[in-house]
This record gives C-alpha cells, sequence and structure tokens, in this order.
C-alpha cells in the first residue's frame, strides 16, 4: 500500500476538518456544499475506495474532487491532531479523475429514482443524492463493532418542516435511516442501507440572554457554539469540539470536566425540539410530549431527532485560572478530587492520566515518547487533578496544602516540552523532594526559575513539527489561548490527540467515586486490554453530582484497518461490558454508558441513581 | 561482658554490603583477608550475589569473591527467611556480625518503612546473634543519634527527645534495643557511630552522592541553567535575578545561604571510616560506643570557598540568622534553599562528639582535613559518573 492510500485509510472521522479550530480557515468546498463528501475527511474516504477500485467515477466524484482548492489548510487541522497530512491524498483524488477524463473513462451518473424526486421535491435538488461517491463518504466509521452499510440516499434538510417531511417519506416508503451530526462519534450509529439524514445544514445559533440559553441547531458544533458563547461572555457545557450539540446530548448527553459543576445530561439544556419517528414535531417542555427525562436502563432506540436544543449558558468570571494538581498514585488523586466536589471548589474538575501532558500537549508523537517517561519518572506524576475555578477556587487549593501547575506554569511546560528531557535538575527536585512530593510547586519564584531552566518558546517547542508546517505552528503557538489551560479545556481541541497513533474507543461508566472500586475497574480493564494485546490507558474521571458519583472514561486503541486488531477490540469489548455488568451485579451503582445511549436527554439522576435499591428502611 | 576485650575473629556476618558504607566494610574485609557471608536480597532484576559482584569489580577486588559466601535473607522472617538447614548451619559458624543495613530515608513520610527497616527488623537479627553465639554484634549507627539536645556528646547512650528527622530517631531506638537485649542475653557487642561520611579522599571514588554532595551538585545544576540561559537565550531571566558573568569569567550567582548560627558540618571520607571500622571489630570492646567522627569539623564558609572554585562561581553568601517570611528571595536562591533544606540541620551543627573509645581503639588516628585537593577530587569524580547515574558504566 502506498503512502497516499495509507493516509487516506487512517482518516479517523473525527471531523476536526469541518471545524476552523485553528483559526487558519475552513476547507471551502465543504463549508459551502456541506456533505462531508466535499471535505478533507470525505475525500481521504473517495480516494481509498477509488484507489482500491470499490466504486467508479460518479458525477459527484468529479465534482467533489474538482471543488478541492488544494488550500492546504486541512494540512495544518489534521496534523495538529493525527500528524498525518492529508494534502497528498487531496492532490491524488484530483489526478485519479482528472486522469480518469483525460483517458476518456465513463463518468457515471446517479440513476433516477423516483424517491430521490420526492426526496428533492422537500429539500432541494441539491441536498438530496443517491451518487456513489457521496453514499460512500456516509457508509462507513472507524468503530470496531460496525459494518459498513453504503446508504441508498443521502438527505440534508435545513428546517424541521424538512425533517418532519424527509421522515414521513422514508417512512411511507418503508425506508430505514439513519440520523447523523458530524459522525465524529465514531460508534457506528450514523450507517444505514436506507438513508443517511445528514443534518450538518442546520446550524442557527440563537441567543436569548435574558434566560441563559442559547437555541441551537442540529447542525452547530461544539467548538463553534462554545466560540459564540465565549463571544459573548458565556460558557457552554460542550463535549469533544466537532460534535454536533443536539446529536451529543441525545446520544450520551453531554460530560465535560465542566460537569463537575454544570452536570451532565438534562442538566445542559432546558428545552428540545424533536421530529419524532413519525414525523410529528413535539417540544420536550410539552405536557403531552414523551417523557424522554426518564431513564430504562437497557438499549434504547433514538426517540426521534432533535431539531433544536436550547442550551444553558454560564457565567465566566475574569478571574478564572487552572490549577493541575500532581499526584503519585490514583487513590489520593481521586480522593483530592471528591473534595473539591464535595466542597463545591471549582467550576471544571478532572482526575488525568499523567500522559495528559505528553500526549495532549505535545504537537507531535516524537515529543510525546520522549517526554512520557521524564513525566512519569523524573517529575514523578502518575495522575493530575485539573481543577478550573475562580481565583477564590484556586486560593482554597492552596489552603488544602495542594501544590500545582498553574496557568503560568503550564505555559512554561507547554512551551519547554522540548527541554524536559534533559532538565537534570528535575532529577534532584524528587530525590530531595522525597518528604513533601511536588513541594518545589510551592516555591513562589519557581515559575521564574522554570522559565529560566525550560527557556519556552513557541519556535522550541516546534522543533518536531514537519519543516514545512513549522512556520504556521510557531505562529499558532504564539496565540496566547493555545497555551492557556482554561481555553484548551473549553474547546477540547487537544483532546482529539489522544488518537493520534490509533483509533480509540472509550470505555465510559459512571459509578461512585469509591477508590477501591474505582481502581478495581480501572486494573480490570487493563487486564482485559492486555490480555487481547490491545494498547490500553486510563482516560480521566470526572466527579458529578457534588462527588457523589462520577464519569469514568478507560481507552482501547486499535488500527482500524487491521482486522486483527477489530477482531481482539471486539472480543475486549465484550469482555469489558461482561465485566462492568458484573460490577452493576455486585454494586447495584455502576452504569455503562451503553445503557445511556440514545437516553441522552434524560435526568442525570435517573442514571446515576438508576441501581436496585437493596437497603430498605426498617418500619 | 562490659569491659572485655574480645579475640579476633575471621570470619563476619555483614548486613547491608550492597549500601555505601557496608560495601566499603566489605571490601576492607576482603583485603585484610577476612571471609564475609554476605546477607542480603536481591533487587532491580539482580541477584544479591550479581549486585555484589557487581561492587567487587567496582572495588578492584572481584579476584577476593572466594573469600565471600551469599545468603538471600529476609530479616522479617522467622529464621532470616532461610531454610531451617541453612540456618542450623550459619549459626554452628559462630562468626561476628556486622549489621550495617539500613534505611536512610530522612522523609517523614517514610516514618513507617524507616521504624521497620532500622528498629523492627532487629528481633530477628538479635534472636540469630543469639542462637549463632557471636563473638560479636557490631551495630552500625550514626553519630547524630545522640538527638539535638546537648552540644557535647559523649561515647554512650543518650536519653534525648529531639531528633532531626526519622532517620536519627529510629538509629537512636535500635541501639536502645541492641544494647538491651545483648545485655539480656549476654551478647557481646559494639555501637559505632560515623559522621556524615563522603568519598574516599585518597582517590576521590565514590558510590553515594547525597549529603555532602547535594548542595554542590544542586549549584552547579543552577549554574549551568543561567549559564545556558545567559549564552543561549539572552540572559533575560539571569539579569532579573541579578545573575551575570564577570570580568573573569565567573558566573555570579547571588545565594545567600541563611543558617542558624556559626555551626560546622562533620565529615569523614569513606576510607577512614572504613581503617575505623576495621581497627574497632578487629580488637572489639563489648558494651562501648565507638564515634567515628570528625575533631575538627569544617565551616560552611569553608565549603563555599571551595565551591565556589571548584565549580567558577561567585556571589554565594553565608548570612547567620533567618530570611524573613516576608523577603522574596531570587528564584536560584530559594531553589538552592529549598534543595538543601533536609541538610540545613547538619549544615550548622554545634554538637562536638567525645570519641576516646575510638582513639583508645585506632592510637588516635584522626580523619584528614577536607582541604580543596581532596574536594576537587572527590567533586570531580562525582562530575565524572554524573553524580552516580553512570557509577557502573
Amino acid at each position: 500500500m502506498d503512502d497516499v492510500l495509507k493516509t487516506a485509510k487512517r482518516c479517523r472521522h473525527y471531523a476536526m476538518c469541518k471545524i476552523d479550530f485553528l483559526g487558519s480557515g475552513l476547507c471551502r468546498s465543504g463549508a459551502e456544499r456541506h456533505y462531508v463528501s466535499f471535505y478533507p475527511q470525505g475525500r481521504m474516504d473517495l480516494y481509498a475506495a477509488l484507489a482500491e477500485n470499490r466504486i467508479p467515477v460518479t458525477e459527484k466524484c468529479v465534482e467533489i474532487a474538482e471543488s478541492c482548492d488544494l488550500c492546504g489548510r486541512c494540512e495544518f487541522q489534521c496534523y495538529f491532531v493525527t500528524e498525518m497530512k492529508p494534502s497528498i491524498v487531496m492532490k491524488a483524488l484530483k489526478k485519479h479523475v482528472e486522469l480518469h477524463l483525460k483517458n476518456g473513462g465513463q463518468v457515471l451518473t446517479a440513476e433516477r429514482d423516483s424517491i430521490l424526486d420526492e426526496l428533492r421535491e422537500v429539500v432541494g435538488e441539491y441536498w438530496a443524492t443517491n451518487d456513489r461517491a457521496v453514499a460512500l463518504t456516509y457508509s462507513s466509521d472507524p468503530c470496531p463493532i460496525a459494518a459498513p452499510h453504503m446508504p441508498a440516499y443521502v438527505v440534508m434538510p435545513h428546517s424541521t418542516a424538512e425533517i418532519s417531511a424527509v421522515i414521513k417519506l422514508l417512512n411511507h416508503y418503508k425506508i430505514p435511516y439513519a440520523v447523523r451530526g458530524n459522525g465524529s462519534s465514531v460508534m457506528g450509529f450514523v450507517m444505514s442501507e436506507g438513508a443517511v439524514i445528514d443534518l450538518g445544514r442546520m446550524k442557527t445559533i440563537d441567543f436569548d440572554e435574558k434566560n441563559w440559553l442559547v437555541r441551537v441547531g442540529p447542525g452547530v458544533a461544539a467548538f463553534d457554539l462554545q466560540k459564540a458563547a465565549v463571544q459573548r461572555g458565556y460558557r457552554v457545557n460542550v463535549a469533544e469540539p466537532s460534535a454536533l450539540v443536539c446529536a451529543n446530548i441525545m446520544c450520551s448527553g453531554i460530560f465535560s470536566l465542566f460537569s463537575a459543576s454544570y452536570g451532565t445530561a438534562a442538566d445542559n439544556y432546558t428545552d428540545a425540539e424533536f421530529v419524532g419517528r413519525s414525523g410529528e414535531v413535539f417540544r420536550l417542555n410539552e405536557k403531552s410530549a414523551p417523557n424522554l427525562f426518564a431513564f430504562r436502563r437497557e438499549d434504547s432506540a433514538v426517540p426521534g431527532i432533535c431539531s433544536s436544543a436550547s442550551v444553558r449558558l454560564h457565567p465566566v468570571t475574569s478571574d478564572e485560572g487552572a490549577a493541575f494538581v500532581p499526584f503519585e498514585a490514583l487513590e489520593p488523586a481521586l480522593d483530592f478530587a471528591r473534595e473539591c466536589a464535595m466542597r463545591r471548589i471549582g467550576l471544571g474538575i478532572g482526575v488525568l492520566g499523567g500522559e495528559y501532558i505528553s500526549v495532549f500537549l505535545s504537537p507531535t508523537k516524537k515529543l510525546a515518547d520522549e517526554v512520557k517517561d521524564t513525566i512519569k519518572d523524573k517529575l514523578k506524576i502518575e495522575y493530575l487533578v485539573l481543577v478550573i475555578g475562580d481565583k477564590y477556587a484556586l486560593r482554597s487549593i492552596k489552603e488544602m496544602g495542594y501544590n500545582y501547575f498553574d496557568n503560568r506554569l503550564i505555559r512554561t511546560l507547554i512551551l519547554g516540552l522540548p527541554s524536559l528531557t534533559s532538565a537534570k535538575w528535575f532529577d534532584l527536585m524528587n530525590e530531595l523532594a522525597d518528604d513533601e512530593p511536588f513541594s518545589y510547586l510551592g516555591l513562589r519564584r519557581f515559575p521564574d526559575f522554570a522559565e529560566a531552566a525550560l527557556a519556552p518558546s513557541p519556535a522550541k517547542l516546534v522543533r518536531s513539527v514537519d519543516a514545512e508546517l513549522r512556520p504556521f505552528f510557531e505562529k499558532l503557538y504564539a496565540r496566547p489561548e493555545m497555551t492557556d489551560p482554561v481555553w484548551l479545556n473549553m474547546f477540547r481541541i487537544v483532546s482529539s490527540r489522544m488518537g493520534r497513533e490509533k483509533h480509540v474507543v472509550a470505555m465510559i461508566i459512571y459509578l461512585p467515586i469509591d477508590n477501591k472500586l474505582i481502581t478495581d475497574i480501572n486494573s480490570e480493564f487493563k487486564r482485559i486490554a492486555d490480555s487481547h494485546g490491545l494498547k490500553n490507558d486510563y482516560g480521566f474521571i470526572t466527579p458529578l453530582d457534588q462527588g457523589k458519583r462520577c464519569v469514568f472514561e478507560y481507552d482501547y486503541y486499535l488500527d482500524h484497518n487491521n482486522p486483527d486488531e477489530r477482531m481482539k477490540m471486539q472480543q475486549a469489548m465484550m469482555d469489558a461490558g461482561m465485566m462492568i455488568e458484573k460490577y452493576y451485579a455486585e454494586t447495584g451503582t455502576v452504569t455503562w454508558i451503553r445503557h445511556v445511549f440514545c437516553q441522552g436527554f434524560s435526568r442525570k439522576e435517573s442514571f446515576l441513581y438508576s441501581g436496585t435499591v437493596t437497603d430498605k428502611c426498617q418500619g | 561482658m562490659p569491659g572485655i576485650i574480645m579475640e579476633n575473629h575471621k570470619k563476619y556476618f555483614l548486613t547491608g554490603a550492597t549500601g555505601f558504607l557496608g560495601s566499603h566494610i566489605m571490601a576492607g574485609l576482603l583485603l585484610t583477608g577476612k571471609g564475609v557471608v554476605i546477607a542480603g536480597r536481591p533487587s532491580g532484576g539482580e541477584s544479591l550475589r550479581e549486585r555484589i559482584r557487581r561492587l567487587l569489580k567496582w572495588f578492584g577486588i572481584i579476584r577476593l569473591e572466594p573469600l565471600l559466601e551469599y545468603y538471600e535473607t529476609d530479616f522479617f522472617k522467622s529464621r532470616l527467611g532461610l531454610s531451617e538447614d541453612e540456618y542450623r548451619n550459619l549459626c554452628n559458624w559462630g562468626f561476628s556480625i556486622i549489621h550495617c543495613a539500613s534505611d536512610t530515608s530522612f522523609a517523614e513520610k517514610n516514618r513507617a518503612r524507616v521504624i521497620r527497616s532500622n528498629v523492627e527488623s532487629l528481633t530477628e537479627i538479635l534472636n540469630f546473634a543469639h542462637e549463632s553465639r557471636t563473638h560479636c554484634f557490631h551495630f552500625i549507627s550514626t553519630a547524630y543519634a545522640v538527638g539535638a539536645d546537648r552540644i557535647e556528646c559523649p561515647e554512650a547512650q543518650i536519653n534525648t527527645a529531639r531528633f532531626t528527622n526519622v532517620y536519627e530517631e529510629s538509629k537512636a531506638r535500635a541501639e536502645s534495643i541492641v544494647s538491651g537485649r545483648c545485655g539480656e542475653v549476654e551478647i557481646p557487642y559494639t555501637i559505632i557511630r560515623p559522621s556524615i561520611v563522603y568519598g574516599n579522599s585518597v582517590t576521590g571514588r565514590s558510590l553515594k552522592f547525597n549529603a555532602l554532595y547535594y548542595p554542590i551538585r544542586s549549584l552547579q545544576i543552577i549554574r549551568d541553567i543561567y549559564l545556558e540561559d545567559i549564552r543561549n537565550n539572552n540572559g533575560i531571566k539571569s539579569a532579573e535575578c541579578g545573575v551575570y558573568i564577570n570580568n573573569q569569567g565567573a558566573l555570579h550567582l547571588p545565594i545567600k545561604i541563611f543558617i542558624p548560627n556559626e555551626g560546622r558540618i562533620n565529615l569523614i571520607p569513606v576510607d577512614y571510616f572504613t581503617d575505623t571500622i576495621i581497627s574497632i571489630i578487629d580488637k572489639p570492646v563489648s558494651g562501648t560506643i565507638y564515634h567515628v567522627t570528625s575533631i575538627n569539623p569544617e565551616s560552611i564558609s569553608r565549603l563555599v570557598s571551595y565551591t565556589e572554585r571548584f565549580l567558577n562561581i561567585t556571589g554565594i553568601d553565608v548570612v547567620i540568622g533567618t530570611s524573613s517570611a516576608d523577603e522574596l528571595r531570587n528564584p536560584p536562591e530559594e531553589l538552592f534553599d529549598h534543595f538543601i533544606k533536609i541538610y540545613r540541620p547538619y549544615l550548622s551543627d554545634t554538637r562536638i562528639f567525645k570519641r576516646e573509645n575510638t582513639d583508645m581503639t585506632t592510637g588516635g588516628v584522626l580523619p584528614p582535613g577536607l582541604d580543596y585537593q581532596i574536594f576537587q577530587k572527590c567533586m570531580a569524580f562525582a562530575n565524572s559518573v554524573d553524580w552516580g547515574k553512570t557509577l557502573f558504566r
């Protein structure tokens, strides 16, 4: 397999090329034509299919190839996340099609189809298609348990009325359908042999500041919503930047580090509009609406299509900052996180693995690998509790006796990462800090010293970046927000780097912050993945509901193009599922996110505390 | 038993032989033709024998390995974790025991571990001393087991409540247990109390680089950071805290070292330590405590001048007193202060360790003073092995 095809097939479908998260601009053709096929992600799939002779050259295929102006924006975006350089694929696609046309190759015209005609009557000629080139880009994702399905139709409605009409039409012809946001869940939910309804055109964002709300269309991505909210001085609780907000609420409910104070699931919205399965439109706040606040512990079907949601806005103060409190073990980190949650200290709280610094903050895998051991062996950081809060919260952490990396130190650390491995002074820090690990963080002038020692600079940070892209990344890292831990955690643009090496499958559960239970389950997740030979790592834990519960993510990794790893992952997921069920049976307090899927609009209390009640009051 | 001069016995049972002092005792014994039974543990994937062989090579005495026997032991298990046969066999040999194994952490958070290693482990080793009818049980303690309550410290057990750290406290408790149990079951014993031991005064070689070495290593690292800043990063951070390269090419590092009084630091070289131990165990006087210490402790000012010369730096200022809590110290100064925190009590020590018993045994041989030549040799060696990191490469 040549490098171009390899690159094309490595696309993780994280949809990061569909948002302008670097401020470098969006792919023009994608922004105009909306189908994923016209974004770099779609072109990667299309090129791979053409190169492997899985589809013919079609009319849309020609349009997709020709509409790429080789601007190179996708290069910056994709490199930032996965270190891939997709422009070789974009060029190869154009070349493939040009050559095909030059050689007088046939261009397949999509067959006329009466159902398609009817769909086009609803959404407009351009926004429904049965072209194979477009359909292909909606046919698969890297999920190891989902088989590809080539949809017969791809439809892009633009309003609630259009969604309703499309649903009625599809129901009439008994055509199954899947609803798609950005498809970034990569859990195989967005494929169908019937129709795929892509909501990417419905990007309305209407602020209702009097009520601290913003009404969001189903095509709005988390990054874009957060950006709009921040411009007005607010914050929203959103998940991965490319995830569409409505789809995300629908799927699992939104959780982030900010869920420690903003909550999750039904806490995030006040109302939502739906198109039901029969095409009827209802709002959640209507008395007659289906009760989506309830939760049933079982695999559920989608109750309808969320066509808008009124999302809560949160205030932001000018004194917010971050505290990264380092720990040598998980248990004390959990104790601290729980205490912060119980005492309502901080807005966002997350127990992160020590690799957060190396994997998330390093611009390249090479640098991440270099600093990984330094962080564990020299800095002795196994876990970090990240607390985002105002100056009073940060002061409280100091008063609790914890030293931490603050905004300034994190900026120094990020921009000085390349100096970390050769920093001999860290050896000494640990040899001498035997009694009080991390006590150096409490020194008043340590930030000055760290700046002298690490000599942080954007130029230094990007030394390991591909030479062609270095000037862009040097400018990028000179922007204050790129080293601002509050901004980075609000917009979450670095978390997708966890999939830089391999595709990630997140195992997510809700459970009490019970140290033994968590460490046991953590060990079990690891044991299962190890037994199948899969790369795996602790993800994060965020306290919920004042620390009474938490959300825990453990990550398994696979090469999604490797059939052997796909099979191993399927087995590992099955084993992990059985393990979670076993803990549920034993404790009644462990909830697998699988059971929350399609019930993300429910009240968090209904799934956090849904276990069988065994302790009854004695009367 | 007290006061009786014991006979010289040719075979020794040694614990802690993989440590700094223990390994030098082992080497000293082997070089005088003594047989040594090494009791210890495997570690880091290496067997006890592999660990010891590595040390023998370092000492250049691998040829003497035939004088050694190895027993992998566990002092928390009955019969030292040995089989009945092995244990009985050892008990019948009748050798002298040198108990040097110790946890040297000063950290309060390691209190339980230190007490377990240094105090609780004594039960089985003393049982062994009793059951093997040892000729003499030599306990390697520390001069600082005398505690922090008095200036004049005799070679005697002192009831003290105040210690600088858990290590000192554990050694004091251990001494009490050793003398109590040995007295009770009539085991001849000695207690040997060295002060702070640094490298070989002739060769500069050492196996451990803490104590005397830490402050110099700290300053060297701080120096290199600011030199790098001046040479490659425009020296902006250096200028902010008054660090510069002076006309003579030395780095000026304005660092004040606050010490509470004009005390001194009691240092002895490891070659002196070894020779003295060999003399003591050669003709031990049961029930005796020996101070293996210096009668001329070094002043901090002198060590600072050595350090400035060795590192080609200026600006280190020793100040008698304490810094004000509100005083904003410059970054290198604050960091250096943090680095030497655990050693601060030893930098201005006013204690005087009496050493009549040691002088009687050694004929009054004293340790050499730490002059610049010795200092330079020791620090150059430390640098040559990257402060221990490349010691065995």
